[in-house]
């Protein structure tokens, strides 16, 4: 079974690296903007990485069958030869992890870095996983139910 | 093409309301390296000696450096350049935040500004464009408030905003600019400048990137440094913030205490990080780009001190709003950062006026008639944040405050002159010169900014750390003496400490990561492998050197215009006094004069003048400082 990536938000700090290396790894610059992860940090003390689900909704509406699913990694793919930027997936997607790319002009999101993900790598806090399906389950259910858990302090 | 910066200077003038582009020259930027060291070059040259600092005429510099919002670890910074209204000296005041790297990403490595507008104003920059907006009715509100009008106003939750609050529109001499709404370029009153201005805010934003000439270098670079920072030796900055050091620092007789009457505080562990976690941490967060995050989120939930979430407070600011005043109520001092931090204000100038009030009080030289029968009593919470209100509003007694305590001293005649602890008009930090570094003490008598514990360098390094930080190839002395050792050496090790700080200056970084040594922290050395894939110049430490030399000898004749020499690089009487309990009982400084003598000739300045020599600034090629 292949992996998955898997957010803790409760370890992020908002630093901000997993988005630089993610653009540094695709495009050989720094810049958040051009990130295929994305920190969302809001006051008050909000710091969220949102990533890719790989859920694969975008395959079904991309007119040119330019989104796949990758046979090794299960991630949903751009194949930039045949992507038009039509940007059909930027709105299908609901997680809001799809981006036409300012320079390339095509569709640009998250490829598991081909199973080695740099955002991962690059963590400092372990805020941002690559675990086993079944371990990447079983923290998703954890988080979520502690997202319903009264806080107590 | 431009590799590691945007290659642009933005210049605002407030009064006729225009700006202008300038494209940076790469020769003259890599002279200095960047950052504050062209920044120095800018004022030094741009701005003639003695002019009033809070007048249209004085200019002010947004500085980023290389490393500015790059994966450099260190890289989260930007330094607010200016003659500060508080000691007339030169004064640089670096923030993390997000507001460096969004600047560059906006386009902009520098901003200029000039003037002074005619009615509030606001600057907008993003993506290359840039906006001189009405503020009229921003005016009067707090940073947070400001904040959050700015992100309705320009509907957009990701720009960062450097904004100053009522301090800094009141003209309190040490007004902070609060960006990202915790994060202070505090020290010296750069509010007060802005507040003269009559500008309330600097905005940005931008998508812009910053290009990487060899990205394969760069990474493994970027990746040896955070290897390296695995081992960093200041565990606890990361762990619990740099608000650990108070636990440290009280079991060795180094927690200033009481206006520096001791240096011990018997209830440390009501203020300590561990209490500080347990009780009252929402979270950790770190400023753009860096691993430590070495910031808190705290907030009081109910009580007199009932604070929302907020940032802070940090080590010197514990310190300051308690056992510099004998408070040891953390609830206080929480409430007393979140004052400081909506109305902008700089925590350390702030909670040494106040002890240095609570001291005129004991000893009469301040009476309830003074204090609207307000008695000033040490260890008094409530006082203190009362006093941060007064202060802000230069109110009743808090318009004496705003001022700081050399001018405060100055009004209350000399009994009052030994309570005062400043250097050149700069309020003391949280770090004790008798005990904890005798080269700390140098610093604090010869810091461009005054009495600083920070700029260039953490000066406790090598005595106290006992870390070399990558100089030893350069010549710094090995191994290490005590922490108080006073002999003459200290002074030229002063001079590696402080031009090891100045290379993060130059290059935009945070000091926090230079300390350690090879395998532990970001030494010289790894600083010019990232520097050198970054921009694609072939850097080397050596180089990295000599530009921080030359931005701290043109520093030093920023100074010297202004009329400052040896005479001023002095301290305050109360450390040649012995420390009286703790386990420093004691430690005073004795031979502050042999350890200048030392500095100054291992610099190449003059003995008797504290000057760079004509001949040391040819070889610099600083010959425009000559006079």
């Amino acid at each position: 079974m292949s992996k998955v990536l898997v957010v803790d938000p409760s370890l992020c700090t908002g630093c901000h690296r997993c988005e630089m290396w993610c653009s540094l790894t695709k495009y050989g610059e720094i810049n958040p903007s051009r990130s295929n992860v994305y920190v969302i940090r809001r006051e008050p003390a909000v710091d969220v990485p949102v990533v890719c689900m790989q859920c694969g909704l975008c395959i079904d509406v991309c007119p040119t069958g330019a989104l796949k699913r990758d046979g090794a990694t299960d991630a949903v793919v751009v194949d930039e030869n045949l992507c038009t930027g039509c940007g059909t997936c930027v709105k299908v997607c609901p997680y809001g992890v799809l981006r036409v790319d300012e320079e390339t002009d095509v569709a640009a999101k998250c490829d598991l870095c081909s199973g080695s993900p740099a955002c991962v790598s690059h963590c400092p806090h372990g805020a941002l996983r690559y675990e086993d399906a079944g371990k990447a389950a079983a923290r998703r259910r954890e988080i979520w139910a502690m997202a319903h858990a009264v806080r107590i302090r | 093409m431009w590799y590691g910066f945007a290659g642009k200077l933005l210049r605002v003038n407030l009064t006729s309301g225009e700006f202008k582009v300038e494209e940076l020259d790469k020769n003259e930027l890599r002279k200095y390296m960047g950052c504050v060291g062209y920044a120095a070059r800018l004022l030094y040259q741009e701005m003639p000696g003695g002019i009033d600092p809070l007048s249209p005429e004085a200019k002010v510099v947004l500085a980023t450096g290389a490393v500015t919002g790059t994966l450099c670890p260190s890289g989260g910074s930007y330094e607010v350049c200016y003659k500060s209204p508080l000691t007339g000296t030169w004064n640089q005041a670096r923030s993390g935040g997000a507001f460096g790297p969004k600047l560059k990403y906006a386009g902009f490595d520098f901003v200029v500004i000039e003037g002074k507008a005619e009615e509030p104003v606001y600057v907008y920059i993003h993506d290359g464009e840039v906006e001189i907006k009405p503020a009229k009715h921003l005016w009067g509100l707090n940073v947070e408030e400001t904040t959050d009008a700015l992100i309705r106003e320009l509907d957009d939750p990701e720009i960062s905003v450097a904004a100053i609050g009522q301090a800094g529109e009141n003209g309190v001499l040490y007004a902070a600019l609060i960006n990202d709404r915790g994060r202070a370029a505090g020290r010296g009153g750069i509010g007060a400048v802005f507040g003269s201005k009559n500008l309330k805010a600097v905005v940005v934003n931008g998508r812009g990137g910053i290009k990487v000439a060899h990205p394969k270098e760069f990474a493994e670079a970027v990746e040896k440094a955070e290897q390296w920072l695995k081992n960093y030796p200041f565990g606890s900055i990361p762990s619990l913030g740099t608000v650990g050091l108070v636990s440290l620092n009280n079991s060795l007789g180094i927690l200033p205490t009481k206006n520096f009457h001791t240096a011990y505080f018997e209830q440390a562990d009501q203020v300590s990080g561990e209490t500080l976690n347990r009780k009252y941490q929402i979270k950790r967060r770190a400023c753009y780009g860096c691993s430590f995050a070495c910031g808190r989120y705290t907030s009081v939930g109910n009580g007199k001190f009932a604070t929302p979430p907020m940032e802070g407070p940090e080590y010197e600011t514990v310190d300051m709003l308690g056992p510099i005043c004998g408070v040891a109520d953390l609830e206080a001092i929480i409430r007393g950062n979140y004052l400081c931090n909506v109305y902008g204000l700089d925590t350390i100038s702030t909670g040494m006026s106040i002890a240095f009030a609570m001291e005129c009080y004991e000893k009469g030289l301040l009476t309830d008639r003074d204090t609207e029968g307000m008695p000033l009593r040490w260890g008094d919470g409530e006082v203190m944040v009362k006093l941060v209100e007064k202060i802000a509003h230069r109110e009743g007694i808090g318009a004496l405050l705003a001022q700081g305590v050399k001018r405060m001293a100055e009004q209350l005649g000399p009994a009052a002159e030994e309570a005062a602890i400043h250097v050149k008009g700069l309020e003391l930090p949280a770090h004790e010169p008798r005990s904890e570094s005798k080269v700390l003490a140098v610093q604090y008598a010869v810091s461009p900014r005054g009495g600083c514990h920070m700029h260039p360098n953490w000066a406790s390094t090598w005595d106290f750390g006992q870390l070399d930080c990558g100089m030893k190839e350069f010549g710094l002395p090995w191994p290490p003496t005590g922490m108080q050792d006073e002999s003459p050496q200290k002074g030229v090790v002063y001079r590696y400490v402080a031009l090891q700080g100045e290379i993060s200056e130059i290059l935009g970084a945070c000091i926090f990561y230079s300390w350690g040594t090879e395998g532990s922290c970001i030494t010289p050395q790894l600083y010019a492998e990232i520097v050198s894939a970054l921009t694609g110049w072939d850097v080397t430490a050596a180089e990295l050197m000599t530009a921080a030399e030359r931005s701290w000898n043109l520093k030093r004749c920023f100074n010297a215009r202004e009329g400052f020499t040896r005479k001023d690089d002095k301290l305050p009487g109360r450390f040649t006094q012995a420390i009286p309990d703790g386990p420093s009982a004691g430690a005073r400084v004795e031979n502050l004069d042999a350890m200048l003598d030392a500095y100054y000739e291992t610099m190449g300045w003059d003995r008797q003048t504290g000057l760079p020599a004509p001949e040391k600034l040819r070889e610099l090629g600083l010959e425009f400082a000559i006079n």
